[in-house]
């Protein structure tokens, strides 16, 4: 029978050498705030692995995720993603159009049944039976209601899909809605669902995920938003490099006064920074450049339910200046160390640390899985 | 071109210092402690700390620069230096643009990425057996 091709074999061809791929790890675990010497451990299950198929279908939406996600202008590390899985539908990007497609879609639905990942990309209009949004004559439910049977899994790529996003703000024209939504309503099955939310998500998010599950055969522990706590663990605000200003009430008034020009905390600018759920301040954009803040502007809250009817961009958030977690406040208690106590606040490194310190490896993060 | 290709340097103001770097010093001293007294170091990710342009600076002039520096060309580059403080290496992973996506102190022997890894050394080998085939 003809052996199943490995990640290692799909890097070797692609002469992407073992150095590439753990610097791959090693950004992919910085990102999930897991020690930097699970990197080694991570490569070698990886290249171990099998590609993981994924079915992409896109709804209500404008297709900032998926170019979010292909980063075509800088193809190589971020592009490794897409040697993770075996990308087997996404209309966008697919070669074929027309009937070609629609039966590409039902022959990979059909080769993977039960054990494909299916990434859901926008919102699902429910209103005059879902006029609003049709792919080859057939409305977006009725394509859910076939493929998600079939899946693994389900993620919900972006605030859209996770939330309902821009199609679903007030007034919601066309009655979008969440995949979420439609699995607690029962309008379709209800599957293991990851909503990995932003406008757009960040890319190297998606990798994670998939990582996690190629590597420790699960999905990641999830928030009450569903979410992965791995990256959305904790608030834009909590690791942003602008926090100890906030801390000591030093705030910008405008975006041009000297406040700003010193990088002082954009709290009074609107920043939605302490109430957003992200990890923009560690992972960054644009190949790790910068992140909104970083470059002057509040937050926007994009990762949240609702962001955009919760008021303006520019209005303060009326929530008191309280520290957000215990281990951010109790940084600010001894001052100095605030730098080192936040880094410690990643999930797994905070339990682990608080035991002992010693290192991590991926098969401790296994047997954390387990009961 | 790429964002490095931008002339526009922004310039880390002194006001932007956050003062966290003492901590990681304590924490390299640490780990450099344990390196020599069990030969297992372990590294600190420096973009999960909040650190400012200005912090990063402070790290490095307090760490100077050692003996040693590599670059790595894999999926784009990797610079590797050993710091004044010997054992204590600054490894910073770049994307194809140039950017930094990862940032780390190793304390070890040298760093993991250096190495050479057995599958790499069986196509390394094959490559050369290829080379000396006659004609």
């Amino acid at each position: 029978m003809h052996e199943p091709e490995t990640l290692g074999d799909v890097l070797a061809k692609r002469g992407v050498s073992r150095r590439g791929f753990l610097k791959y790890c090693a950004t992919l675990a910085s990102l999930m705030a897991l020690p930097p010497s699970v990197a080694a451990q991570m490569a070698d299950k990886l290249t171990r692995a099998t590609r993981q198929s994924v079915i992409y279908l896109s709804f209500q939406e404008c297709t900032g995720c998926l170019e979010s996600l292909s980063r075509t202008h800088s193809p190589t590390l971020e592009g490794l993603l897409f040697d993770l899985i075996s990308l087997d539908y996404q209309e966008t990007l697919l070669a074929a159009a027309g009937h070609a497609a629609e039966e590409a879609r039902a022959n990979a639905m059909r080769a993977n049944s039960g054990k494909f990942v299916l990434m859901v990309d926008g919102a699902i209009p429910l209103k005059d039976g879902g006029v609003y949004s049709t792919i080859a004559g057939r409305t977006n439910i009725e394509i859910l209601k076939e493929a998600v049977p079939h899946a693994a899994a389900v993620i919900a790529v972006g605030t859209c899909s996770s939330f309902g996003g821009l199609p679903h703000a007030n007034p919601n024209p066309t009655g979008a809605v969440s995949v979420g939504t439609l699995m607690e309503k029962g309008l379709i099955e209800r599957k293991p669902l990851i909503n990995v939310s932003g406008c757009p998500p960040i890319p190297v998010v998606i990798s994670g995920v998939v990582a996690h599950f190629l590597t420790l055969g699960t999905l990641p522990e999830l928030d009450g938003y569903g979410r992965p706590k791995v990256f959305f663990g904790d608030t834009i605000h909590d690791r942003c490099y602008r926090r100890p200003f906030y801390d000591q009430g030093k705030f910008a008034k405008t975006f041009d006064d000297e406040g700003a020009r010193n990088g002082w905390c954009l709290y009074e600018l609107g920043c939605k920074g302490p109430t957003t759920y992200n990890a923009c301040a560690t992972a960054k954009w644009n190949g790790g450049v910068s992140f909104p803040i970083e470059s002057g502007h509040g937050c926007l809250g994009c990762s949240e339910p609702d962001f955009w009817d919760a008021g303006s961009f520019y209005a303060p958030l009326p929530a008191p200046r309280a520290p957000l977690s215990a281990a951010a406040g109790a940084a600010i208690a001894v001052g100095v160390a605030a730098g080192a106590a936040v880094g410690l606040a990643g999930l797994y490194k905070r339990k682990k640390a608080q035991q002992a310190h010693t290192k991590l490896t991926v098969d401790d993060l296994e047997t954390e899985k387990k009961p | 071109m790429s964002l490095r290709d931008i002339a526009v340097r922004v310039e880390a103001s002194p006001a932007s210092r956050i003062g966290g770097i003492r901590p990681i010093l304590h924490e390299i001293r640490t780990l450099l402690a344990a390196l020599i007294d069990t030969g297992r170091g372990g590294s600190i990710d420096l973009r999960s700390l909040p650190l400012s342009p200005a912090d990063f600076e402070a790290l490095d002039a307090a760490l100077g620069e050692g003996e040693v520096r590599a670059t790595i060309r894999a999926l784009g580059e990797t610079r590797v230096t050993e710091t004044a403080i010997h054992g204590v290496w600054r490894v910073t992973h770049c994307n194809d643009g140039g950017e930094a996506v990862a940032d780390l102190i190793e304390v070890c022997d040298a760093p993991e990425i250096l190495k050479t890894h057995a599958a790499d050394a069986r196509v390394g080998l094959a490559k050369l057996r290829t080379r000396l085939e006659p004609g």
